[in-house]
């Protein structure tokens, strides 16, 4: 790190502005007051009132967050179990466990939750809350797996065992010294969980019941009135929860650290 | 910690899923199953006052979903449905819907006949009507200098790379096989394969086909002629009145959306009531200026905004499921018409 | 279940490992497998079996076992989709791992503070569903969009450009929309990567080219592995990239199975795509993870297939 090119740090900043982009583009629509979503007219704060009015967007935002920290949480437990598990011990079915945990990504929504809907009314699981939950897991998990698999490859393992040497026991061992390591691994495992979560519609239409409703099965069953500006309000009050959220972690994260 | 933090996990998903089933015993409800924005709110919350019945309203993305969601809840958990006339058939051959029980829906009478009685429901025993649409062309003067009369026009190599279509394999197949003269719901292999054929011819000029987004390529500029939904035309409309709409010379294709009741509803007696409700004429009026489709109450077309007044030539053809030999060719036909466009 | 010693599985010194008393691991474990056997093999198994069955229309099947399905497929439309589709993927993924990787790489590098910072950049987007920005890149695109002012303005072009409905804005969308998948599994496995390695082996008078290629590469190779395979996926079934981008003129193997699965009615045939989709990447991927096994250092413990 004798010489630092500037390069990097300049291409970090204009791939994430182009990123922006677009998103840029949904926050200034959601202030149009056209009832088309890609022309401007004018400026109005119509689509936030009819947002705010319409409590059942509210209550399925509620219920979208509630689900995707759910399976989130879960899926972080299984997948970082799952990949520790898988990195030490040799069976031979964890080839083919690690491979079939990949495939709920090559399914196609569509058929996916067609065959959930079939599988969980053959098991006769009531649906709702549970059947959500338990078809969101199967597509978050991969996510955690794989990025915390990633890490392990090659992960230096003579810490723990230093650990283990020093009278440590297993359970110690794991908890203070690979958990720390595998940290950054599940923290972006967990977030694109979670983004996977939010962002599904196809699947949770299939499983869900009509007591319980995610926010985009709300939003993107508009098909035959077409999709309105009140979306990217909502977008947009979404963006603002997010930032908030990051902001107040990344405050506490360096609150704690200072001390 | 980490401990900790699974038992509290733990323990608010059992009282979620006791809140969730413990809600479901309410009072008196209705469980509505259709798209999203199909009722303005103030009409749902009326009827909520009025009748004290809470509505649940649940939403489906397509036909398809909602009718293997219903089969597979064996006719039961949803008590009123819209969906479109093809899936509607389907889902009264398979023996989900259950008869109207008319004496409680006074306003019965209040139903545009010309809207009644299509091959899915001949003796109208089963559904109400609610909403119907003619796809139409649209153009923009502005950028076509001359005048678009029917389906035809559209293979003019003066719209070169600016038509915009739906993506219902179906609808553009059907104004394809008008313009060859020939029903919508052909069934005839060698006249569909004529019929891909003709669409390739048709693909230099194709912009976009997309079911969402057409409309506002119109308007946008980036395509001059499109073939819209009745939504989609009202819409685009509303925001440039200088465009105009043509009624295809070769005919027209019809679509209609149906309530139906299914066979378990758990509260049908809501659903009769939800019903009459509707087909009231200042509530039906209300609904359709809000969805923008043509009127299906006769008794509301003085209340509606005049554009969604069925017009007197309403008598176009309705789509009807052909034999799947046909269907898997006109399928075949999109796959390459689409690749041809590109 | 049997355990089997493979010579790989020794260390260095010869020694039977430490980690080989697996016993306390295969709780661990127990959840995944659950996982698997129920969510993943139950559906698995009822889709192949859905793919046998016989089409009756409108969504509706019988379980009169067939290969009609599959023989549909030899149609040259079908075959001809699907080598398109495997094309995009390949491109697309390309891209996103050319501009991906730099990225995640570089953002490993940063203080630990900037690294916080950045990963909330990359995630807050998914804040905003992802079909609302694709319709925020028409509004960029379009014929009266953004980008196309900006350039008249500028005066670099006459007329505006026709930037939407075409193949290369497809790709573009699928860049855009996986990007953030290959960044934070690149990110997540160089952020390990021991500095004073590579300190040392610059000290040994190693390039700083050679030093990346020898050192830093190999270690990240897993993670691009894994951003390879959340990228490919998901780029042979986004149909509606296609449809809002690509004004559906390009076919996916995501949109027939779309198309099927809705106003087509066909389900059976709907599955058998699925299924032979299934196949496809599979055996893409599992090639693609043979040749980057190949790639030594990582020979050991990549679980992933």
């Amino acid at each position: 790190m004798k010489r630092k090119s500037k390069f990097p740090i300049i291409y970090l900043i204009l791939i994430t502005l182009i990123n922006y982009l677009p998103i840029l583009v949904v926050v200034v629509f959601s202030f149009n007051s056209s009832k088309l979503s890609t022309v401007w007219s004018s400026f109005s704060l119509r689509w936030y009132e009819k947002l705010f009015s319409n409590h059942r967007l509210m209550e399925s935002f509620f219920n979208s967050i509630l689900l995707g920290l759910a399976s989130t949480g879960l899926s972080a437990v299984i997948g970082t179990l799952g990949a520790v598990g898988l990195a030490k011990t040799n069976y031979r079915t964890n080839k083919l466990v690690a491979y079939l945990s990949t495939l709920p990504l090559m399914i196609p929504e569509i058929i996916l939750g067609m065959t959930y809907l079939a599988f969980f009314s053959i098991l006769s699981i009531p649906f709702g809350f549970l059947t959500l939950l338990l078809a969101h897991t199967a597509f978050c998990v991969p996510y955690v797996l794989m990025m915390v698999s990633a890490r392990l490859v090659g992960m230096d393992q003579s810490l723990e065992d230093a650990a283990l040497d020093l009278g440590a026991s297993r359970k110690r061992a794991f908890w203070d010294v690979t958990m720390p390591m595998l940290s950054p691994a599940i923290i972006s495992g967990s977030v694109l969980a979670f983004a996977m979560s939010f962002d599904d519609v196809v699947i949770s239409l299939f499983v869900n019941s009509p007591y319980f409703n995610t926010l985009p099965t709300r939003v993107y069953t508009q098909l035959k009135t077409g999709v309105t500006p009140d979306i990217n309000a909502l977008c947009t009050l979404m963006l603002l929860f997010m930032i908030i959220v990051m902001v107040f972690y990344f405050i506490i994260s360096e609150r704690r650290k200072k001390r | 910690m980490k401990k900790k933090m699974s038992i509290a996990l733990g323990i608010m998903l059992m009282a979620v899923c006791l809140f969730v089933s413990c809600s479901k015993k309410d009072k008196q409800e209705l469980v509505l199953y259709t798209w999203e924005g199909m009722f303005p709110q103030e009409v749902l919350d009326d009827f909520a006052k009025e009748t004290g019945i809470k509505i649940i309203y649940s939403t489906f993305d397509t036909n398809e979903t909602m009718l293997e969601k219903l089969s597979q809840a064996d006719g039961g958990t949803y008590d009123l449905i819209i969906g479109d006339d093809y899936i509607v058939d389907a889902a009264i051959r398979k023996g989900l819907v259950q008869k109207l029980d008319k004496s409680r829906i006074p306003s019965f009478k209040n139903i545009n006949p010309l809207f009644q009685s299509f091959y899915f429901d001949t003796k109208n025993e089963y559904t109400v009507p609610h909403g119907a649409g003619i796809p139409v062309i649209v153009y923009d003067p502005s950028r076509v200098d001359w005048e678009i009369t029917g389906i035809k026009d559209l293979w003019d190599e003066r719209l070169r790379d600016s038509v915009a279509l739906t993506a219902n394999y179906r609808v553009i197949e059907g104004i394809t096989l008008m313009s060859m003269g020939r029903s919508l719901n052909e069934n005839d292999l060698e006249v569909l394969k004529e019929v891909g054929k003709k669409l390739i011819e048709l693909a230099p000029n194709v912009r976009l086909i997309d079911d969402s987004t057409s409309h506002l390529a119109l308007l946008n500029g980036e395509a001059s002629v499109a073939f819209l939904y009745t939504s989609q035309a009202t819409a685009a409309l509303n925001e440039n009145p200088n465009l105009k709409v043509v009624f295809p010379a070769e005919g027209l294709g019809v679509g209609v959306m149906d309530f139906f009741i299914p066979v378990k509803a758990p509260h049908s007696d809501a659903a009769h009531k939800f019903i009459e409700y509707i087909l009231k004429p200042d509530v039906s009026a209300q609904c359709f200026n809000f969805l923008g489709y043509y009127c299906t109450t006769k008794a509301a077309d003085s209340l509606v905004d005049p554009i969604l007044v069925p017009p007197s030539f309403f008598n176009g053809e309705i789509m009807q499921n052909i034999s799947l030999e046909a269907d898997e060719q006109q399928n075949k036909n999109w796959v390459e018409f689409k690749a041809a466009c590109n | 279940m049997g355990r089997h010693m493979i010579a790989g599985d020794l260390n260095d010194d010869g020694t039977v490992p430490k980690r080989r008393k697996t016993s306390p691991y295969i709780a661990a474990l127990i959840p995944l497998y659950l996982v698997m056997i129920l969510l993943v093999i139950g559906p698995l198994v009822y889709t192949v079996m859905l793919s046998f069955a016989t089409n009756v229309g409108n969504g509706g099947f019988s379980w009169k076992l067939t290969v009609e399905n599959y023989r549909r497929m030899i149609d040259p439309v079908y075959r001809v989709t699907f080598l398109k589709s495997i094309q995009l993927a390949f491109l697309s993924t390309l891209l996103i791992s050319l501009i991906g990787y730099p990225f995640g790489y570089w953002m490993s590098r940063l203080s630990k503070k900037w690294k916080k910072i950045m990963i909330l950049l990359v995630v807050i987007p998914f804040g905003v569903n992802s079909l609302i920005r694709y319709y925020g890149i028409i509004i960029l695109l379009q014929s009266k969009g953004v980008l196309n002012w900006l350039l008249l303005k500028l005066h670099l072009i006459e007329e505006p450009i026709k930037f939407l409905y075409n193949y290369s804005t497809v790709l573009a969308g699928m860049v855009y929309g996986l990007l953030p998948f290959m960044i934070l599994s690149v990110y997540s496995s160089a952020e390990k990567i021991d500095w004073t390695l590579v300190e040392a082996s610059r000290d040994l008078g190693a390039t700083k080219t050679e030093a990346f290629f020898s050192i830093i590469f190999p270690l990240t190779i897993p993670g691009l592995f894994s951003g390879v395979i959340l990228s490919f996926v998901p780029s042979m079934g986004l149909f509606f990239v296609s449809e809002i981008l690509g004004g559906n003129k390009i076919v996916l193997v995501g949109s027939l199975i779309q198309d099927q699965m809705t106003r087509g009615g066909n389900w059976p045939f709907a599955a058998a795509i699925a299924v032979l989709l299934t196949i496809v990447t599979s055996v893409l991927l599992i090639a693609s993870a043979r040749i980057s096994q190949l790639q030594g250092e990582t020979r050991k413990g990549n679980n992933l297939i």
